[in-house]
């Protein structure tokens, strides 16, 4: 029984990992790697509990009643608690960073954005773009003053 | 082609991790120092809850580290989408439906109880500050979604978690006057089991419970807002 | 005696004291809150180092060490940590716009994670404080609220929450083998974490820690990121907080992974780096780039230095990367009104002698020109290389030595462009009084730091032989327990 037990779980938290890290690395749609990036920590998370877990132990909480049971290893359990809250925080960065990229540059595409981002650069600096640009120079995609109900999502 | 990529990647990455993670002793963990903590947890820390005793006691540290880092997402959140209220975006959205808004109501002062219990028996029982602290910011989510127009004063908001963040260090500092490092649990244990009792563990859960529920109704609201609906 | 660890603490203190003061009675509080907790903890750590005999670790909790966090304080430690608050000073946020507490407490946040990453002995705190330093520089990137700062910030995001999964992928290993997470402990275990999955553990963390670091495959946001910020906090970044990521790095090679196998991949990684950093820097043609390539090529050499074996490493890491921290942080500064294309900088010498002279000073001793401690450093580094001469060590020699020719082609053009004949239709902003004294500032430890090479190799042959005492360091946190293991 342990064995598929085990690998059931391990497959799960390796899945999540491979799921998560290629979605943050070949998606283009700004908000899929957001979500994309909760689903590897997810995995990493899953990992992390496993390395505590004992076959026909408890969780590691002393009750009136069981007595010298077998726990659990309560350190992963602690350090997983502090990397959900870290992974919340980055999210919600993440996804604040999103709102305003769209605002901004009126995309949710990583590599539109880059390009705005590399020719806003490229201003600043007073460098001549070596190459040709769709847009006329100084021909900012002027965000579109609209509200970005259709965008969704950040209520989730 | 970029199908075949995808593929390609996603069995090479499959394949790695299950070649490093295979063999490792799952369901024997070696448990060095889980085996010590649980040993001496209850001497030492008096909570029932293991692993409140680490979170708040053998790692204490690392829940400072952990309120630090929501409290500079908060802060940095702010920086991106504090600009909104400026630009004066201020067409509220219409208030929800009855059922959404009737349900709130009903739902405030239980989630607020939920979520103060959960924070409350932190050592005690599973739960603690974070998982009661998101209760609570569930329940002044609620009230936002209901009517958008209504929103928390983000000066209490902010003056709650610079209180709590500070009451936090504070405990952990009092260790210091007292000649120990810095985050030695306070007070005398008391009977083990009992809602007073582990020391400055059930303060310390509390301080972390209002710090995590404030930051986190203060990003919710910050990306509700920036959502339409500027107060 | 007082408590070092006080010095990671006070600064996340202020930080979260520092929105309370935005309101009411506290307003004149709020601009000097920050530097006057960060000099208090500047002095902590002088007090430190002053009393300091020994190394030695504090248990934080009064908890005894496996089980509970602790610091270790050794001259490494206490070097690094000592850099951080100084370094803030010199580049603290001072403006007053509404935003600014903001940055402030960010930068505070920063500066507390930092103190605590050169401190802390245990690998998930160290984690813990390195995700907060990352989130506090994620902040900091968009503080001003520049457009392009919101794209380079998120793709800064990405890349290194992608490195923290695979670095907590890599913990998660080393817990499952180990089930340990003190670095003494995993130290007293080192010979459990020698097989392949040891090794893919140290490559994770490397991953994950390298991204702060500018770590060959991991820092794709370095170019970005500095050419979209406000260039103080470009400094902070790619001076100070990039080498407490090295040191994080350092300290789990030297203490847990002391194989040569893990030697190796870090000098491989820094040949990259210096590779395409200096590369790519070459091509650069705006300031911020180019030093940000150039940064990336420089923390490449960091990497090669720690590379070598036993104290050589370590005394040729530290000097680089001290050098480095020193050079970079001025160089940015410098940046900061400067910050444009190359050419349109011609006659910058006439707008500001200073700022042109101390940018020659800075380019020279990055050059490695004798007398200035940018030679010493190089000079370590290729000695270190040249004593042991593998195949991959003289590879890393000949990297290192081609790509202090490209710096100086590219740094001389720089200069030459300085120095050149003003143009009338292209006016050169002026330097900021406050980033020529900061500048000013970096250049006097520099050029003290020439002066008073013989004290501080003694220094450092003491601080190398202690960063590198692994028996003393597992002695020293765990006591007499770990006989036996």
């Amino acid at each position: 029984m342990s064995t598929s037990v085990g690998l059931v779980f391990f497959i799960g938290a390796i899945g999540l990992c491979v799921i998560g890290i290629t979605g943050i690395v070949l998606s283009r749609h700004l908000f899929r790697m957001v979500l994309a990036l909760a689903i590897a920590e997810a995995g990493a998370n899953l990992l992390l509990i496993l390395a505590g877990y004992r076959w026909d132990a408890v969780a590691p909480i002393f009750t009136g009643t069981a007595g010298g049971q077998a726990m659990v290893d309560p350190v992963p359990q602690a350090m997983v608690l502090t990397a959900i809250v870290i992974g919340v925080g980055v999210q919600a960065l993440a996804l604040s960073l999103v709102i305003r990229i769209k605002e901004r540059y009126g995309t949710l595409d990583m590599q539109e954005a880059r390009q705005c981002m590399q020719d806003d650069l490229d201003d600043a600096g007073g460098v001549t773009p070596s190459r040709s640009r769709e847009r006329p120079a100084g021909e900012r995609p002027i965000p579109a003053p609209t509200v970005l109900n259709s965008t969704g999502g950040q209520h989730d | 082609m970029r199908n075949l990529a995808t593929l390609l990647f996603l069995g090479g990455l499959v394949f790695l991790l299950a070649a490093i993670t295979g063999t490792l002793p799952f369901g024997h963990p070696p448990m060095l120092v889980g085996q010590a903590i649980q040993q001496a947890a209850k001497p030492e820390v008096g909570a029932a809850n293991v692993v409140t005793a680490v979170v708040l006691g053998y790692r204490g540290l690392d829940t400072l580290g952990e309120l630090a880092i929501l409290f500079a997402a908060a802060t940095a959140g702010g920086l991106v989408l504090g600009g909104v209220q400026a630009k004066g975006r201020n067409n509220a959205l219409p208030a929800a439906g009855f059922v959404l808004r009737a349900g709130t109501d009903v739902l405030f002062p239980l989630l607020l109880i939920a979520g103060l219990y959960v924070v409350i028996h932190g050592h005690l029982t599973p739960g603690g500050g974070f998982q009661g602290g998101v209760i609570l910011a569930a329940a002044f989510f609620l009230p936002l979604l209901a009517r958008p127009s209504e929103s928390l004063s983000h000066i209490w908001l902010s003056v709650i978690e610079g209180l709590a963040g500070t009451a936090f260090i504070a405990l952990g500092l009092g260790a210091l006057y007292n000649g120990d490092a810095f985050l030695t649990p306070l007070f005398d244990k008391g009977m083990f089991g009992e809602l007073v009792s582990s020391g400055s563990l059930p303060l310390l859960y509390l301080a972390v419970g209002l710090k995590v529920g404030a930051e986190l109704s203060s990003l919710l609201m910050r990306l509700a807002h920036d959502d339409g609906a500027a107060s | 005696m007082t408590d070092v660890s006080l010095a990671a603490v006070l600064p996340l203190l202020g930080a979260f004291v520092l929105p309370l003061t935005r309101h009411g009675i506290l307003r004149p509080l709020g601009p000097v809150i920050g530097p006057i907790l960060l000099a208090a903890c500047a002095l902590i750590l002088f007090a430190a180092w002053s009393a300091y005999d020994v190394p030695y670790a504090v248990a934080l909790g009064s908890f005894a060490p496996p089980m509970g966090i602790t610091f270790y304080i050794d001259d490494l430690a206490l070097l690094f940590a000592l850099a951080v608050p100084l370094t803030t000073l010199v580049l603290w946020p001072g403006e007053s716009d509404p935003a600014a507490t903001g940055r402030q407490s960010l930068t505070l946040l920063l500066a507390g994670s930092l103190t605590g990453l050169a401190l802390s002995g245990d690998l998930f705190n160290v984690y813990v404080f390195y995700e907060l330093a990352a989130v506090a520089s994620y902040g900091l990137v968009v503080g001003d609220g520049r457009s392009p700062a919101y794209v380079a910030a998120f793709r800064y995001l990405m890349i290194s929450a992608l490195g923290s999964v695979v670095g907590l992928i890599g913990i998660a290993i080393i817990y499952f083998k180990t089930g340990t997470l003190n670095l003494a402990d995993l130290s007293t275990l080192s010979g459990e974490l020698a097989d392949p999955q040891g090794m893919a553990a140290f490559a994770m963390l490397v991953i994950g820690f390298g991204v702060k670091a500018e770590a060959f495959p991991v820092n794709g946001w370095v170019p970005e990121v500095y050419g979209a910020v406000g260039k103080r906090v470009a400094a902070l970044l790619a001076g100070l907080a990039s080498k407490l990521a090295v040191l994080v790095i350092v300290r789990i090679l030297i203490l847990v992974f002391p194989h040569d196998e893990t030697r190796q991949l870090l000098l491989v990684l820094g040949i990259l780096g210096v590779a395409v950093g200096e590369l790519a820097a070459w091509q650069a043609r705006d300031i911020p780039r180019m030093l940000a390539w150039s940064s990336i090529g420089q923390l490449g050499v960091v990497f090669v230095a720690f590379s070598l074996p036993g104290k050589a490493g370590v005394i040729a890491g530290v000097t680089v990367a001290m050098h480095h921290l020193v050079v970079k942080s001025a160089l940015f500064l410098l940046a900061d009104r400067w910050d444009r294309a190359i050419e349109s900088l011609k006659g910058a010498a006439s707008t500001s002698r200073i700022g042109a002279a101390l940018f020659v000073l800075f380019s020279l001793s990055l050059l490695g020109l004798p007398p200035l401690p940018g030679f010493w450093s190089k000079f370590l580094v290729l000695g270190g290389l040249a004593a042991s001469a593998s195949p991959l060590q003289l590879l890393a020699m000949g990297t290192i030595l081609a790509g202090t020719v490209i710096e100086g082609a590219y740094l001389l053009r720089v200069v030459v462009t300085f120095y050149a004949r003003p143009d009338a239709a292209v006016r050169v902003p002026g330097q900021r009084a406050g980033n020529l004294l900061g500048a000013g500032l970096f250049a006097l430890v520099l050029l003290t730091a020439a002066v008073m090479i013989n004290p501080l190799w003694q220094g450092l042959e003491v601080l190398a032989e202690r960063a590198v005492d692994t028996n003393g360091y597992q002695h020293t946190v765990l006591g007499d327990r770990e006989a036996g293991r």
